[in-house]
């Protein structure tokens, strides 16, 4: 049996027949019948919902004459990003401020789940920055044959025909690079986080520690801002017409 | 003669070298008797990943702080670059992070 937070707990006595009955239809048995549902899991659903309110709330309070605080911060967060994607990307970055801006908020949602106590970040389980990942991937690929057609293929070769058959493979293991790399960056800096605030935890229990999380705090925030620039910077490389 | 020694002194060098690694091969054995090295691997292995990186992004801070000494009014694209060059330092440091975890955690 696995440790589960309070949530997960809630989640497992309410949901596990229901969830290993859909698992056991798509061939996939959990190693605890009893508790299917990890934390990293229930903490994503936290997320979730916690963001579609956000959402909901602020569609519903959108106005212009007298804009809400929570319309601003939206708008502040929209903006960041739309800046920042313009320019990188250049010309044609609106279609794509809301998939970074959600990407963006959940990541730094995630990250910072961490620093509540009874709660924990499902960042700092490898499972979930590789999610991020393979839908970063999956996203710019679609973007960059929905703008350059067959074309698309000419980003893969190099510049000369005979140089073709060393650079094809070469940019297929640095494009799968790509996800291994954004795992494993955002996974191995939360993890590595709260694994130094735990060692000096076990050193020192008092105040030290409170250095470290606060240094985390930090690192949460960069690293939520680095994996919607790269996931930019990816998306711009992409959907570029002159290669 | 000259030649001869010179042969012998590389026929030699390749021989110790060759019997040097023999050991290596033989830690499946050895391993489960033998001290665990894990703690040392650790500490070599994440120091000198994490002094060079420090020194590589100290590099890059130090750059990224003179280029915006000269021409403060560029201090986006400055900064948009010196992050996108960190985490790609800083992810090399994380590699043999996770690496080292995943090899020495059991």
């Amino acid at each position: 049996m696995p440790i589960q937070l309070a949530f997960t707990r809630f989640l497992n006595q309410h949901f596990a027949a229901q969830v290993d009955n859909f698992l056991a239809a798509v061939h996939i048995h959990p190693a605890h019948p009893s508790a299917p549902i990890t934390n990293a899991f229930a903490m994503e659903l936290l997320i979730f919902a916690g963001l579609l309110l956000y959402f909901v709330v602020i569609r519903a309070t959108l106005s212009v004459e007298r804009p809400a605080t929570v319309q601003h911060f939206a708008e502040m967060t929209h903006e960041f990003v739309g800046s920042q994607s313009e320019s990188i990307i250049g010309h044609g970055y609106e279609r794509f401020t809301a998939y970074l801006t959600v990407l963006a908020l959940f990541i730094l949602l995630g990250n910072l789940m961490g620093l509540i106590p009874g709660l924990e970040s499902p960042t700092a389980n490898p499972v979930v920055p590789l999610g991020f990942a393979l839908v970063t991937f999956a996203y710019y690929h679609y973007h960059g044959i929905r703008a350059n057609g067959f074309s698309y293929v000419k980003q893969f070769l190099g510049p000369v025909w005979w140089l073709y058959p060393l650079m094809l493979p070469i940019e297929i293991i640095s494009h799968f690079a790509r996800i291994l790399s954004l795992t494993i960056r955002l996974y191995a800096n939360m993890f590595a986080g709260d694994l130094v605030t735990l060692a000096f935890f076990s050193l020192i229990p008092i105040g030290i520690p409170l250095v470290f999380l606060s240094l985390h705090l930090g690192v949460a925030m960069i690293q939520a801002y680095i994996f919607m620039v790269l996931a930019t910077v990816y998306l711009s490389m992409a959907v570029a017409h002159d290669h | 003669m000259v030649r001869m020694l010179q042969f012998s002194k590389y026929f030699f060098m390749t021989m110790a070298a060759m019997f040097l690694a023999v050991p290596a091969f033989a830690q499946d054995t050895a391993a489960t008797t033998g001290p665990n090295y894990g703690p040392l691997a650790v500490g070599i292995g994440m120091g000198i990943a994490a002094g060079l990186c420090g020194l590589g992004q100290g590099r890059a801070t130090a750059s990224a702080a003179e280029a915006l000494a000269r021409n403060p009014g560029a201090r986006p694209g400055i900064q948009l670059f010196l992050f996108i060059g960190l985490a790609f330092i800083e992810s090399l440091t994380l590699f043999t992070f996770a690496l080292l975890f995943v090899r020495t955690a059991h």
